[in-house]
């Protein structure tokens, strides 16, 4: 399983620093990403805007190693490993915290300074059913203070995408439900208020879905049984052309039969499809889209990178400005 | 000449020294880095091909902080953060030797600066502009109706129609009353009326009457926020960020294709100090409680046809007229039961009635308003008292300057 990554690269996030030129920050179609060493452990790739971690889980032991700016200056090949990281199990990185989770607890770290500083903490029973960050047993973690938010547990929430300023929750029986800021239109309920608590995503009611995502101000879900992902609430930009969609709308991806992933970065989205192709669209002034141009586009279009090296793309994780992707080589057919 | 580079090169502090970049510690060290990176690079003697992206790069991130929230909500850190992007675009546009298409894109981001950002380094980017105004190339008359008289000009929207007053409705007129019978007349009992002859000393009116040409002259390279729609209650309603000259091209020289444009409550005044030259605060402001610093001061600049809903404003006003004519009408607080306002919180001070085509069946109670109505002429000084209802459509090209103070 190897790791690519395209878009903004300002930090060196992507390449380390002094391997190119580095006359731009601009990464526009994938590239390699050297530094993840995944032959034995699985890696999960978490990025905010400006670096990358990469949750590493061995049999033997898990840490996360972070490149970019929280890095410093390492140019260690691995990244450098964050000691405070011994054991977790995921991680997820911003600007200003990384939200480390173990088997028996969940901390939150200040990243701006030198020295990483534990800001907050809380004991979690190691329960059967383990959930993804930014969920915890009894909420959830936001970036910021007071970290932990509770949730009704009537919700069983099973996965969250929080985006700058709205929260997309995915609960076991496929339902949907936002809340947070709705300005535009980010939250599917049809009018651009806001939301306190969670509500239910009246326009996807009856229709199961599998995986939420959420950009700063756009949203995007994948249905369970068929197959487009429905963008909910689209905040486009194509230089100065807002669109904005309060409702969700199926978004058409040609040719395609099954979504298997998607993610969202600030303004861009990307998403695996059950064959192996990987589509993004969105803003693309950072080359994130990986079409080798600095072009947004609202339409759904293949990174021809991946099938023109033969590549299968199994999961996609992105960072506001960027894209990470997960591929394996595929597979010869028969002779 | 000199060379642009030069001069706007004068307008920064001569050392890093003098070049602080310090921040709240709202602002994330990755941003700051970044700011470093690009104020340094000024000072260095090395060529640096990464300018352009670098302030790029700042101007991104902070846009998507300024677009978070509620604009209220937005942390003035952020903007300042803003300015200085398009701060160091702009000098990485102006480098060498730049066209004219460069400069008129420095001073398309100094102004976005402006609009958006916060004042940084003693409102450099006001300096900025300043220098670079200079040296635009002064666009060429090569178009085919360009005129000196505003009127005469075959602008969009000619079958305008032209309201005729009832007298029984008719807004007072009166000609340069006292400060004492203005306020005893008019301002305690919060009556409209017209005044007239307080206005003839602008210069506005006098040395450098007030033209397209002129504001070509004057602002044509600046960019301004313009409404794009009927009106603001239409569900199509936009607001784009265009030159004055695009404006005038499109809007109020074009045809009909481009919709109704509408340089609406914009405070240009701040944004082209020259302009603010050509104005005058009314002496009668002074009978408010505020200072002057705390009186604000819109542009109104449309071609015939543009439409204000009916709505209330929360302090009192001075529309002085400058060119052209607007039919406006009036109601007082008293009315507001029979003028059905908008629920929602971000409309309940307008009107969900169309005044000028009010449907009676949905709207009912409408004609039991009374109401006061006038042609606006130019140097007249229209008073609305707070809170006071009005509607007004221009009936030709038209721009006004409105002062709301309290």
């Amino acid at each position: 399983m190897t790791w690519f990554g395209f878009g903004f690269d300002g930090f060196g996030q992507m390449r380390p620093a002094g391997v190119s030129g580095q006359a731009s920050c601009n990464v526009n179609t994938p590239v390699l990403i050297s530094d993840v060493c995944g032959s034995e452990c699985g890696v999960r790739v978490r990025a905010s805007w400006s670096s990358r971690a990469d949750v590493h889980r061995a049999r033997c032991g898990s840490h996360v190693c972070v490149s970019g700016f929280v890095s410093g200056s390492s140019e260690e090949d691995c990244g450098a490993v964050l000691p405070e990281s011994e054991g977790c199990t995921d991680a997820l990185i911003s600007e200003r915290y990384l939200t480390l989770s173990f088997t028996d607890r969940v901390e939150c770290w200040e990243i701006q300074h030198p020295q990483n500083k534990l800001v907050w903490k809380r004991e979690q029973d190691n329960t059967g059913h383990a959930v993804a960050l930014p969920l915890v047993s009894g909420g959830y973690i936001m970036p910021k203070p007071p970290f932990f938010r509770p949730l009704c547990s009537k919700l069983c929430a099973v996965s969250l995408a929080l985006g700058s300023e709205h929260a997309v929750l995915l609960t076991s029986d496929g339902t949907v439900y936002s809340w947070g800021s709705g300005s535009h239109g980010q939250l599917g309920h049809g009018a651009l208020t806001s939301q306190e608590e969670p509500q239910v995503v009246e326009a996807l009611w009856g229709v199961p879905i599998r995986a939420v995502s959420a950009g700063n101000w756009h949203s995007a879900s994948v249905s369970r049984n068929t197959e487009q992902p429905i963008n909910e609430d689209e905040k486009k930009e194509a230089d100065v052309f807002i669109s904005i969609q309060a409702f969700p709308a199926l978004v058409d991806v040609p040719n395609v039969s099954e979504i298997s992933s998607i993610s969202c970065g600030s303004r861009h989205t990307a998403a695996v499809t059950g064959t192996g192709d990987l589509y993004t669209w969105g803003w693309g002034h950072y080359g994130q889209l990986g079409h080798g141009t600095e072009n947004s586009t609202d339409e759904p279009t293949l990174v021809d990178y991946f099938p023109s090296h033969h590549m299968c793309v199994k999961d996609v994780i992105c960072g506001l400005w960027n894209t990470f992707v997960s591929a394996v080589p595929k597979e010869q057919p028969p002779s | 000449m000199a060379p642009v580079w030069t001069d706007v090169r004068a307008v920064l502090p001569s050392t890093v020294c003098e070049f602080p970049l310090h921040f709240s510690e709202k602002i994330e060290l990755s941003v700051l880095k970044v700011l470093e990176l690009a104020r340094d690079e000024l000072y260095s003697e090395a060529d640096c091909p990464a300018a352009a992206q670098r302030a790029q790069v700042i101007i991104d991130y902070s846009w998507e902080k300024l677009n978070t929230g509620t604009w209220r909500d937005v942390d003035k850190e952020w903007r300042r953060v803003y300015s200085f992007g398009c701060l160091f675009k702009v000098l990485s546009l102006c480098h060498g030797n730049p066209s004219q298409y460069n400069i008129q894109e420095a001073i398309k981001t100094c102004d976005m600066g402006l609009l958006m950002g916060a004042a940084v380094m003693d409102n450099i980017l006001q300096r900025l502009v300043g220098v670079l105004r200079n040296k635009m190339k002064t666009k060429s008359p090569n178009r085919a109706q360009r005129s000196e008289e505003p009127c005469s000009k075959k602008v969009k929207l000619d079958c305008v129609s032209k309201p005729v007053i009832n007298p029984a409705h008719a807004v007072p007129r009166i000609h340069c009353p006292s400060l004492e019978r203005f306020r005893s007349d008019f301002l305690d009992p919060q009556k409209p009326v017209i005044i007239e002859g307080i206005t003839d000393h602008w210069p506005a009116f006098a040395e450098h009457p007030w033209s397209i040409d002129y504001l070509r002259t004057i602002a044509g390279c600046r960019t301004v926020p313009i409404e794009v729609g009927s009106k603001y209650t239409d569900e199509e309603w936009s607001q784009k960020l265009i030159t004055v000259n695009d404006f005038i091209d499109r809007y109020i020289i074009g045809t009909a294709e481009d919709g109704v444009g509408y340089l609406a409550q914009h405070q240009l005044f701040d944004q082209v100090p020259e302009l603010k030259e050509d104005i005058r605060i009314p002496d009668y402001c002074c009978l408010g409680e505020g200072d002057e610093d705390d009186i604000t001061i819109n542009a109104w600049f449309g071609p015939g046809g543009t439409v204000s809903p009916l709505h209330q404003d929360p302090q009192q006003n001075f529309l002085a007229q400058v060119v052209g004519r607007k039919y406006i009408r009036l109601y007082s607080p008293d009315e507001t039961k029979y003028l059905y306002p908008h629920q929602s919180q971000l409309l309940h001070n307008t009107s969900q009635v169309e005044v000028e085509n009010a449907d009676l069946v949905k709207f009912p109670d409408f004609s039991k308003a009374s109401y006061q109505e006038c042609v606006l002429q130019p140097r007249d000084v229209l008073f609305i008292p707070q809170q006071h209802w009005h509607y007004v459509r221009s009936l030709e090209l038209s721009f006004s300057v409105s002062f709301w103070w309290s």
